[in-house]
């Protein structure tokens, strides 16, 4: 499987790529968000967003990525991301959380999730379905007819147990179409 | 280092005070509970690398491993800037200078022998002179006399505190350490060896290092290990979360680890941590054991972790130790836009502090410390300065923290109030 992760600044991003390796057994090409356009993802199976500090409005450059064929997994602010660009809404989460675990369903599963985020789907794009919610906060999201998948947690936290089952999972539902 | 090799008897740590005119270049632990005495003191550099004028990170390779022997040296916080990408502002310091020397010195098992390590016959006999000298008493540490200016009081601070805060609601960081710097004139007849050793006595942690960098003497009192690599295996131990070590000793160690903020603080750095090492660790390596420990330095109780991994092949200890500065404990997350929201709310720079101390002894092996806890002595200016910082979390009281800022600094602020109490 090849695999191009973008780096959107963030400090999490090499826990994702030891992550994706682990998964898919597959080491994804990193490249940085300054020096990404959407046309690199030609000869890839899939685009892996990372997390990243501020607003999916600070990040213009993914316009033109999303498409038929062009399976994309964000994480994080990659959903947020996602979200934007899909016609949604992302703002400031009351009580915001880092660092701490919250159990919900993913994938049919029980899991166990690290959140990290200030901000959060406070509108989700029509062209989403919400696949995991926690307290009415979406957890993950998936575009009803493209292989467009976030999720709102950091499966590479070590506070994560099940990631690599949770990105193999993903990385599955973002291929088979 | 060389087929000269001895040992001589001696008693604990004093004969460091014989080596004060020398200046030699310090790495140690001294005898604490649950760790003996180690490390590695550098006698008559033979050569110097200075950051910046050799290529960064493979000026320092060539450096340290293009001849035998160990390596002594510093790396500052803003040695990082340029891998994250940033062109911040540096100040006029050193950003690093690591040496080697003509005699290493290491304390033997039970501080009873020091075992000598010299480039040839005649410098381990010089050596072994010395240490056979007369013992010098500690000169007495003058009294800090002159006011300590900080470079926020009490109401600056708190208000970086809640621009902190407001930047971690916006999504910007996680997580921002913030630090307050403070300078006195340098006392007359401060002596640095003498301070180090008196510090080592009364305040033992685990990194104690001195280091000579003319007209800085950076003197560093750090409970916190950066990275050490041993034959490979990569060891981080991240602190965050403090208490104050009141009694019962035992109810505070489990409020500590029992409250959500302290854990929170802490897991996003060991993210943070397992990140920095990973671009030089094999896939699958990277683990954390012992999370949430607890040790006790300075009257306060930390809570730390050991994030663990083995080195990929093609990759050296300082690879990895270059690419993960500045350390992460002291930055905030994600590092990159944390360092730049740090240089824009402290009206100060933080020089060596929340840089490194390191001592490499081959491709596979060096140990490291976060300077935190650390001193600078500035000749020219006349000045010494030290650092202190906390964690700012979403949660975070700006009264506490400001609270917490200063216990960190309490080592170094009571030298100006020994006498007065």
């Amino acid at each position: 499987m090849r695999i191009l992760m973008v780096d959107n600044k963030d400090s999490f991003t090499r826990n994702l790529e030891h992550l994706i390796v682990a998964a898919s057994g597959s080491v994804p090409v990193i490249v940085p968000y300054a020096t990404f356009f959407p046309e690199m993802v030609h000869g890839y199976d899939v685009t892996v967003l990372s997390p990243g500090p501020g607003h999916p409005d600070d990040y213009p450059g993914y316009k033109g990525l999303f498409g038929p064929g062009r399976p994309v997994l964000g994480i994080c602010l990659g959903l947020q991301i996602i979200n934007v660009h899909f016609g949604g809404a992302v703002d400031r989460l009351q009580g915001c959380i880092h660092g701490r675990i919250s159990r919900f369903t993913l994938f049919g599963k029980e899991i166990e999730a690290a959140r990290y985020h200030s901000l959060y789907l406070s509108q989700v794009a029509a062209d989403l379905d919400v696949l995991a919610e926690f307290q009415g906060i979406p957890m993950a999201a998936k575009h009803k007819r493209l292989p467009v998948l976030g999720l709102q947690f950091h499966p590479e936290s070590f506070l994560t147990p099940q990631g690599e089952g949770i990105i193999r999972d993903a990385l599955q539902m973002l291929l088979s179409g | 280092m060389t087929p000269y090799r001895c040992s001589c008897p001696v008693d604990g740590l004093s004969w460091l005070s014989v080596l004060a005119p020398q200046k030699p270049d310090v790495f140690l632990t001294p005898p604490m509970p649950g760790s003996s005495v180690s490390g590695m003191v550098g006698l008559w550099p033979v050569s110097e690398w200075r950051c910046g004028q050799d290529g960064g990170r493979e000026g320092l390779k060539e450096y340290c491993f293009s001849t035998p022997g160990p390596a002594l040296g510093f790396l500052s916080y803003h040695a990082g800037f340029s891998g994250l990408g940033l062109s911040l502002p540096e100040p006029d310091f050193p950003a690093g200078v690591f040496r080697k020397y003509g005699v290493v010195l290491s304390p033997g098992s039970g501080a009873r022998t020091v075992h000598i390590f010299a480039q040839n016959a005649t410098l381990a006999l010089h050596a072994e002179r010395l240490l056979r000298g007369k013992r010098c008493f500690h000169a007495e540490i003058p009294e800090l006399v002159s006011p300590v200016r900080a470079s926020l009081d009490r109401e600056a601070f708190e208000q970086r505190v809640r621009s902190a805060v407001e930047h971690i609601l916006a999504g910007n960081v996680y997580q921002l350490n913030l630090s307050i710097r403070f300078e006195t004139e340098r006392p007359a007849g401060l002596e640095s060896m003498s301070l180090f050793t008196q510090l080592m006595e009364v305040h033992p942690a685990t990194f104690y290092a001195l280091y000579y960098d003319s007209p800085f003497t950076i003197l560093s009192t750090s409970p916190e290990r950066f990275i050490k690599v041993c034959q490979g295996r990569v060891l981080s131990q991240p602190i965050k979360g403090t208490r104050l070590a009141r009694t019962p000793l035992l109810a505070e160690v489990r409020a500590l680890r029992a409250s959500n903020k302290e854990d929170a603080e802490l897991s996003m750095i060991v993210d943070l941590i397992r990140n920095d090492v990973s671009p030089h660790c094999e896939y699958g390596s990277v683990g954390v054991e012992g999370h949430k420990s607890v040790f006790e330095v300075d009257g306060l109780l930390q809570m730390y972790s050991n994030v663990t991994g083995r080195l990929r092949p093609g990759s050296t200890a300082l690879d990895l130790l270059w690419d993960a500065l500045p350390p992460g404990s002291v930055t905030g997350c994600p590092k990159k836009r944390a360092v730049e929201i740090i240089a824009g709310l402290e009206p100060h720079h933080r020089e060596a502090y929340c840089g490194c101390l390191v001592a490499v002894h081959g491709p596979g092996d060096l140990d490291s410390s976060v300077a935190i806890r650390t001193a600078v002595v500035d000749e020219n200016r006349s000045i010494f300065s030290f650092h202190a910082g906390s964690g700012i979390v979403v949660d975070s009281d700006p009264y506490t923290e400001y609270e917490e800022t200063l216990a960190k600094a309490a080592k170094f602020l009571a030298l100006g109030r020994r006498k007065r109490q």
